[in-house]
């Protein structure tokens, strides 16, 4: 049978921080999908839900202030609004009750262009406790549209929204609230009648907008050249800001009253201390140094359940499936390949959720007035911070989560030395390393391995500021950095909403390097199981002794380029698989040792410690391991990375230069380490 | 610089009252964020704090007491006087 039910599409709009997230989260409770236009810490999802059997999908756009977009994400925003607008049958607009002024602004921008909305006011109760007092009757028949409260919170008036979108209760006016200024009058007509469209404002913003609107940038072919020189769309904006505030403020004052209050409240009370000249950087340091230890230590637990059950399957499918070469690429090459990624999702969980829950409250907000003097010499912008740090969990939210970023140059910047920071996947490379090369001892107390760790994060820290100092100086822009940022009210964060966010990306990060894994321990196995033979009247040989299969082959041909590093051939095919993703080291590490038969038995940590050269030397010495430290903590070996870089820098230029750069950094800074310390 | 431009935002005393009179000249250069967060004319306002080494300005402003941080740089387009 088919469904022949019409999903009915709705776009959730508002101003950053106004509880979009809470209400979408309150009103698709069935099934949430991360769309195409997700950041990290701004989560942009589409989610469905069915009321009265009608199916509804609601797309929660990235918040912005105005239609007229400085930063990607909010051009994000009003190209969805402006170019989607045959997909979708409304807005549903999220008003702040705390701040309805700047609610407004956009409000009254989207209804003149003529889309169907439908006004939700947001947070009555957390405004009422500040003294200001809404006239939702009055407000609606002033502002010409149905207005419904809510608190998104407590699940208050939940169905009362999903009722009005039921009953398609979104307006349309025709009669603007902007009039056009008379200077612009003329030229606005004459549009109008070439290009048959009778929304004036829709004109006007046409004129208004600069580059960033994509299609729109149509507009200098239907002007005169002449009428292009003189429109300075900046001019207008200016222009239609101020009017529209004037306006708004009479609105205001007919329909809120405000009583003044008293009483200190919570976000007062708190950034006394949260942005505070000493305690808080102190705050900061120390909320950094929780979320590590909990990286490093809560981790622990899951992560030694991961690994029993994948050695217990592992010995399972040696034990069930018939010997032979495919015994052994499942159970020795499949099998610990994936958990030797699976066993660092809940290192990786634990990162996203912390990073949720900081954005979350709004102290990430706080963070960057912190940190913003500190990063400007550095060519970066306060808003850098927070991809620097999520790129501690994985680099390809962190190179998303830069689209906030206004000034071009800061962003580019950001994108290109995000890479550098520690990310996730460089964890498990170091953890075996270091545990390879640094004794399981203590000084006073604190294990040499995690002041051994600790540095491999500050060697990354340090050079992405240093790299960024560079790159300072190379690119040149003419657009000047600003900071202008909302410091939102403190909010509870939605533990459980974040946590729902953080599975979603955890099973990405799983499924996606799984399936790499699966397809190089097969690529490894095929390579190593089949190579060139020796007899006249065959060209491939199977079952040979590994050094002598192809794989084999290629490991003593790349043997020169990476022998002043240090490495042997099977240390050169595992760094070169990790060039898919840098996690793949260490599956491809251990599906060779169990690949070669002539390998010391035991955990791939004690085979690597055991593995000599053939003139007794031990392969995994300690200049090999700093060897190894210093070539991962630099290099870009991640292709998500790459396809991510290109995808938000649109320049095939800046991505090849970081690839390269990066890469070449890491081969030489590893040979200058292994020939200092051979 | 604290007496170069006393009638401008950047270099206007913490916590003190003060409002918005007006812009600088060159309005072009300055960021339409500032007018599209509301910092009109006739707004009140205090700067509760700044990050240390002259870095971003915390303002408080308006009857909603919406916080916003600014730069001094950005801050220097705004024209302000003491609310008696």
């Amino acid at each position: 049978m088919q469904d022949q039910k019409k999903k009915k599409q709705i776009l959730l709009v508002g101003n950053p921080n106004v509880g979009k997230s809470t209400l979408f989260n309150s009103l698709c409770n069935r099934k949430q999908k991360t769309g195409n236009y997700a950041g990290v810490t701004v989560a942009s999802l589409s989610g469905t839900y069915t009321y009265k059997n009608e199916e509804v999908e609601i797309t929660d756009l990235p918040g912005s202030y105005s239609i007229y977009p400085t930063s990607e994400d909010e051009a994000i925003f009003t190209r969805y609004l402006i170019q989607e607008q045959e997909n979708y049958a409304g807005v549903l607009y999220i008003a702040d009750a705390i701040n309805m002024k700047r609610s407004l602004l956009l409000f009254q921008q989207i209804q003149d262009l003529g889309i169907p909305i439908l006004m939700v006011v947001n947070q009555i109760d957390e405004a009422e406790k500040r003294g200001i007092k809404i006239n939702s009757e009055a407000l609606s028949a002033k502002l010409n549209v149905d207005i419904l409260r809510t608190n998104a919170k407590e699940h208050l008036g939940i169905d009362e929204v999903r009722e009005a979108i039921f009953e398609t209760q979104f307006k349309k006016t025709s009669q603007s609230t902007f009039e056009i200024p008379i200077e612009q009058k003329g030229l606005v007509y004459k549009i109008a009648e070439k290009t048959k469209d009778h929304n004036l404002y829709k004109i006007w913003t046409l004129l208004a907008a600069d580059t960033y609107l994509g299609k729109i940038e149509r507009i200098n072919e239907i002007i005169s050249q002449e009428d292009a020189k003189c429109n300075v769309p900046k001019r207008l904006q200016i222009q239609e800001t101020v009017r529209r505030y004037q306006n708004i403020d009479k609105i205001i004052s007919e329909t809120t009253e405000k009583i003044p209050q008293r009483k200190q409240l919570l976000t007062e009370k708190l950034d006394r201390i949260l942005v505070h000249p000493v305690w808080g950087y102190l705050v900061f340091l120390l909320i950094l140094l929780l979320i590590f230890q909990s990286v490093f230590f809560l981790a622990e637990y899951p992560m030694n359940w991961i690994e029993g059950a994948f050695s217990w399957l592992s010995t399972f499918s040696a034990e069930q499936l018939p010997q032979g070469p495919i015994n052994s690429l499942i159970s020795n090459g499949i099998v610990p390949g994936i958990g030797g990624i699976v066993i660092f999702a809940p290192q990786i969980g634990i990162l996203l959720y912390f990073l949720y829950l900081l954005e979350d409250s709004g102290y990430m907000a706080r963070v960057i007035f912190l940190m913003d003097r500190f990063l400007r010499p550095f060519g970066l912008n306060g808003k850098s911070i927070v991809p620097l740090v999520s790129g501690t969990a994985c680099a390809i939210p962190a190179i998303m989560s830069t689209r906030n970023i206004e000034n071009i140059k800061e962003r580019l910047i950001t994108i290109l030395v995000t890479p550098f920071m520690t990310c996730s996947a460089r964890l498990p490379v170091y953890s075996i390393i270091i545990g390879l090369i640094i004794p399981d001892e203590n000084f006073y107390g604190i294990k040499y391995r995690a002041i051994a760790l600790m540095a491999m994060y500050l060697i990354g820290f340090g050079m992405s500021l240093f790299a960024s100092l560079i790159l300072k100086n190379i690119i040149k822009t003419k657009v000047k950095s600003f900071l202008v940022m909302d410091l939102p009210t403190y909010k509870m964060p939605l533990f459980g909403y974040d946590f729902k966010l953080v599975l979603g990306k955890v099973w990405e990060f799983i499924s996606g390097a799984g399936k790499v894994i699966f397809t190089v321990s097969i690529i490894l196995w095929t390579l190593s199981y089949f190579g060139p033979s020796e007899k006249q009247n065959q060209s491939v040989a199977s079952d040979v002794k590994l050094e002598q299969s192809y794989l084999g082959k290629i490991g003593r041909g790349i043997e020169p380029a990476i022998a002043p590093l240090g490495y042997d051939w099977k240390m050169g095919i595992s760094i070169l698989t990790s060039f898919a993703a840098r996690e793949v080291f260490v599956g491809t590490l251990s599906t060779l040792y169990s690949l070669d038969d002539e390998a010391p038995e035991g955990r791939l940590i004690e085979k690597m410690r055991l593995d000599t050269h053939p003139n007794g030397e031990k392969v995994f010495s300690f200049a090999t391991g700093v060897s190894i430290l210093f070539f991962y903590a630099f290099a870009m070996q991640c292709i998500s990375t790459i396809a991510v870089v290109y995808r938000e820098t649109q320049s095939l230029k800046w991505t090849l230069l970081q690839t390269f750069a990066m890469t070449l950094l890491a081969y030489f800074s590893a040979l200058v380490a292994y020939q200092i310390l051979k | 610089m604290q007496n170069k431009h006393p009638d401008k935002l950047c270099c206007f005393p913490k916590n003190i009252l003060g409002k918005i009179t007006g812009y600088d000249n060159d309005l072009l250069q300055m960021p339409t964020k500032i007018l599209e967060m509301g910092l009109l004319p006739e707004t009140s306002f205090k700067i509760l704090y700044q990050a240390p080494f002259r870095g971003p300005l915390y303002i408080e402003y308006g009857s909603e007491k919406t916080r916003v941080a600014l730069r001094e740089q950005e801050a220097k387009f705004i024209k302000v006087e003491v609310l008696g």
